[in-house]
């Protein structure tokens, strides 16, 4: 079975953008994708493609995958659209990285894409649902932030977390936010805006719960056989896992883990030889900051339960033990939901290769990246390794290119 | 003759009340002889409201809905003017599906209607919740509540005697064909006359000079006692059991209300006076023994009149439009077993519970037909939450609207036989939390294609 790689993955800036549309956000990610690949990647040497949309708003609701690999001229190669909600960009690249693996392609793109701030805020209220439950969760009232916040009520209830353990989660990922120019949110909060904003869904306040963003990210995926034409610094998939649950929070046996992402971790360690122990840096599903602590657990980065004391001790700074979401995470870089998978791995590319800018994690080697859909219906975890240069006498450390800050357009 | 007897009674009304100061304060006067009046919240109405008297009759009586061969509901105010209410009043209440289902409708003598039809085995439901113009008297006294009784053999009380007497007049009060609000000619003294009148005509053929209490029909605090003369008995008596001064004009329930308030306060003879168009119904009710009711007419909190208004939905729309994630009506008529009464499903293979029954069990994983499954009335919370202004779904925000934030909780509910449990969401009537204990009510979900979605929520024990 081939060995799958990543040679390259770029997004485009995350945010609101009235004047760009989906083709163009894809267009930006895939040429930002391209260009960093360090011996360049020209579009004839795609094999196949794979888009992960929801499709908030309509638009192209239907062969939305064709609609943009047209439109960046990526000519009569397969593209499929990946749909599993917020999972759908980590499902995108999974699907890549299965379809080197499967030796059906040598390169392979995966992009995800997502337009969310131009719907009205009536008819976005139709769709932010959409990956609930739709006929007992969603009609009992619900959108995500109600689910979350249901999840964050149990979590308190059984480990004793506080408002403020949530809180740091949105500290945290606001003020590595803020050193990321793709970033949709580029400010720093407090402690007590966090904890003293609006309610949304109580426990959950208006800093515990990511932005709708409009973003789009492409991962460029290429088989052992042919890495070495595109780069010299192999940065491997080396383990992959993904798993579906029930799609509703009230079939689940717990409330205070996802199930799927426990398995999706699982599957990724196994395939890897590795273990949480061995993670540098991880870009993790906050949607909720709830989410961020569920996922710490779910991740064996801390037992269950000590997730509010764990995020509290610092650990998961950028400085810290165990850096998570140094990309200012789905809170603070955004959430278009088709890219924030292909955009959690754009971020570990980065880290990885020592272009992350003010935000570079040192040392970096290996990341992990977890990408949840709606509540928990699925998860997708993937671990990413920089190798060792092959070459001896080389340094171990990441060897910086241009940092990405300023010289990455969007 | 010998009427059928009356088994149980329950009543209801919702728990918020608007002053009369509150009125006043807003337009100057109060409505005449009120002192309150109950505002229903935003997902109730008369169907709801109906509902939830009906189970407390049937509660109170430990009567099993299966043995009623006859529903009459009686309202003023159903929630359609076409369509099949009382199909799902009985899904609701889990009667038979070959019940005889009567609706009693038109006038505020709609509800003794009812009681005066009811054959030798049923339930008569009566729930009303008239408006008004928010500048007119008539608006100004609107309340709302709802009764029911279960009717059958051996019952401690019964109806036995009664008279009507109708004329081809518009009486005190009246409603366009299509209008919302009810309306009156404001003739000060043909409104005495067209209330008094009929009655009086009525109660001839009825003995009424002995009763000690008096459930009468009131649009306002005052009209029922200008009816004591005309029947023969003392203000005091009508007092006994009067609804109107603190629930408000209750249209077709009020005269039934205060029947089962009466009853409930041990009365043994009781009139129950239902006055609308240009008619009066006389009833005489006695009562022996205890007769078992439960009524929920408590206060609860009061609210200013702006919110008043916002409740009633003077202020918004009701309806919500479509779009993603939209729940097609066949798709939501499948699933009613479980949104009027919360049927569960055992997988015949393991044994498990499953919540909707339908797909593969949550145990052995099988693709199984379930066997229908009974839940325990009581439930406890596992998981909530609080959804503020501009977080609800579109089909909830018209509902926000009116009512303000609302809680969603995850409930688990084990089976009445306890063997197993399942979880299940919903949203609260009040404030819920986790680990609380909770019990299902009939709520109106919400509005859309110009259908009303009604499905259970869950209120703290």
């Amino acid at each position: 079975m081939p060995e799958a790689y990543v040679v390259g993955a770029g997004q485009s800036d995350f945010g609101s953008f009235p004047d760009e549309t989906y083709r163009s956000l894809f267009a930006t990610a895939f040429e930002a994708a391209r260009d960093s690949v360090p011996a360049g990647l020209d579009r004839s040497a795609i094999d196949e493609a794979y888009v992960g949309t929801l499709g908030v708003g309509g638009r192209q609701l239907g062969l939305p995958g064709p609609a943009v690999a047209d439109h960046v001229g990526l000519d009569g190669i397969p593209v499929t659209r990946v749909e599993n909600a917020c999972a759908a960009g980590g499902s995108a690249v999974r699907q890549a990285v299965n379809a080197i693996r499967a030796g059906s392609a040598d390169v392979v793109l995966a992009g995800g894409v997502e337009v969310m701030t131009d719907v009205s805020n009536d008819a976005v209220r139709f769709w932010l649902g959409v990956s609930g439950e739709t006929e007992w969760e969603r009609l009992s009232g619900t959108t995500f932030s109600g689910v979350y916040a249901q999840m964050a009520s149990a979590h308190m209830a059984e480990y004793d977390t506080t408002t403020e353990h949530l809180s740091h989660v949105a500290v945290k990922n606001h003020a590595n936010g803020a050193k990321n120019p793709h970033a949709h949110l580029r400010f720093e909060c407090s402690l007590e805006q966090a904890t003293n904003a609006p309610t949304v869904a109580d426990p959950l306040t208006l800093f515990h719960c990511c932005p709708t963003t409009d973003g789009a990210a492409c991962v460029l995926v290429v088989s052992e056989d042919v890495v070495e034409e595109f780069t010299d610094e192999r940065i491997r998939v080396a383990g992959v896992g993904a798993a579906a649950d029930s799609v509703g929070l009230f079939q689940r046996d717990t409330y205070t883990a996802v199930p799927a992402s426990q398995q999706a971790a699982e599957t990724a360690y196994a395939e890897a030889g590795m273990g949480p122990e061995d993670v540098d840096f991880a870009e993790v599903h906050d949607c909720f900051a709830i989410a961020e602590l569920l996922a710490y657990e779910d991740l064996g980065f801390c037992e269950p339960g000590e997730a509010g004391p764990y995020v509290e001790s610092g650990a998961t700074k950028l400085d810290g033990e165990l850096p998570v979401n140094p990309s200012g995470g789905l809170k603070s870089k955004g959430h278009p939901i088709g890219a924030t998978g292909t955009g959690q791995l754009s971020e570990a590319f980065h880290q990885l290769s020592g272009t992350a800018g003010e935000r570079q994690v040192e040392g970096a080697r290996i990341g992990l990246t977890h990408n949840v859909g709606g509540s928990g219906g699925a998860a997708v975890v993937h671990l990413l390794e920089r190798e060792e240069p092959r070459s001896s006498g080389d340094a171990s450390g990441p060897r910086p290119r241009a940092s990405e800050d300023g010289g990455e357009a969007r | 003759m010998t009427r059928p007897t009356i088994r149980a009674v329950g009543g209801y009304a919702p728990a918020r009340r608007l002053s009369a100061d509150a009125i006043a304060e807003a337009w100057g006067s109060s409505p005449s002889g009120i002192e309150s009046t109950a505002i229903p919240a935003a997902d109730e109405d008369a169907l709801t409201m109906g509902v939830a008297a009906a189970k407390r009759a049937l509660d109170a009586g430990d009567v099993a809905p299966d043995e009623l061969d006859w529903l009459g509901f009686a309202t003023t105010t159903p929630p359609m003017a076409e369509g099949d209410l009382l199909a799902r009043l009985a899904s609701m209440l889990d009667l038979r599906e070959d019940a005889t289902l009567r609706l009693y409708t038109g006038d505020a003598r709609a509800g003794t209607a009812a009681l005066l039809d009811a054959p030798e085995s049923g339930l008569a439901v009566v729930a009303d919740c008239p408006r008004g113009e928010p500048d007119d008297d008539r608006g100004h006294a609107a309340g709302a509540g709802a009764a029911a009784f279960v009717i059958g053999a051996d019952g401690p009380a019964s109806v036995v005697d009664h008279a009507t007497h109708a004329e081809p007049a518009p009486g005190v009060r009246f409603r366009e064909a299509g209008s919302d609000r009810i309306d009156g000619l404001g003739v000060t003294g043909y409104d005495r006359s067209a209330f008094t009148g009929p009655v009086a005509a009525a109660s001839e053929a009825v003995t009424t000079a002995d009763a000690d209490a008096v459930a009468i029909t009131a649009p306002d605090g005052k009209r029922p006692y200008r009816a004591a003369g005309a029947l023969g008995v003392e203000s005091d008596a009508i007092r006994a059991c009067a609804v109107v001064h603190d629930l408000g004009d209750l249209g077709a329930a009020g005269a039934p209300l205060a029947l089962a308030r009466a009853l409930a306060a041990g009365h043994e003879a009781v009139l129950c006076v239902g006055v609308g168009g240009g008619g009066a119904d006389v009833l005489r009710v006695e009562a022996s023994g205890d007769l078992p009711t439960s009524l929920a007419l408590d206060a609860g909190d009061e609210v200013d009149y702006a919110h008043a208004l916002r409740l009633r939905g003077e202020l918004s729309d009701d309806a919500a439009g479509t779009g993603a994630a939209y729940v097609t009506m066949p798709t939501w008529n499948r699933s009613l077993p479980q949104r009027h009464r919360l049927v569960a499903g055992r997988c015949p293979d393991c044994g498990a519970l499953a919540f909707p029954p339908e797909g593969a069990c949550p145990d052995c994983r099988e693709l199984v037909e379930y066997e229908e499954t009974r839940l325990a009335e009581i439930g406890t919370v596992e998981a909530a939450t609080r959804i503020g202004q501009g977080g609800a779904p579109p089909e909830f925000a018209p509902q926000q609207k009116r009512g303000g934030a609302f809680g969603v909780v995850v409930v688990r509910f084990a089976a009445a036989d306890g063997d197993g449990a399942v979880s299940l969401p919903g949203q609260t009537v009040g404030e819920v939390d986790v680990d609380d204990e909770v019990r299902g009510v009939l709520r109106r979900l919400y509005t859309q294609e110009g259908v009303t979605r009604y499905g259970t929520k869950f209120e703290r024990v």
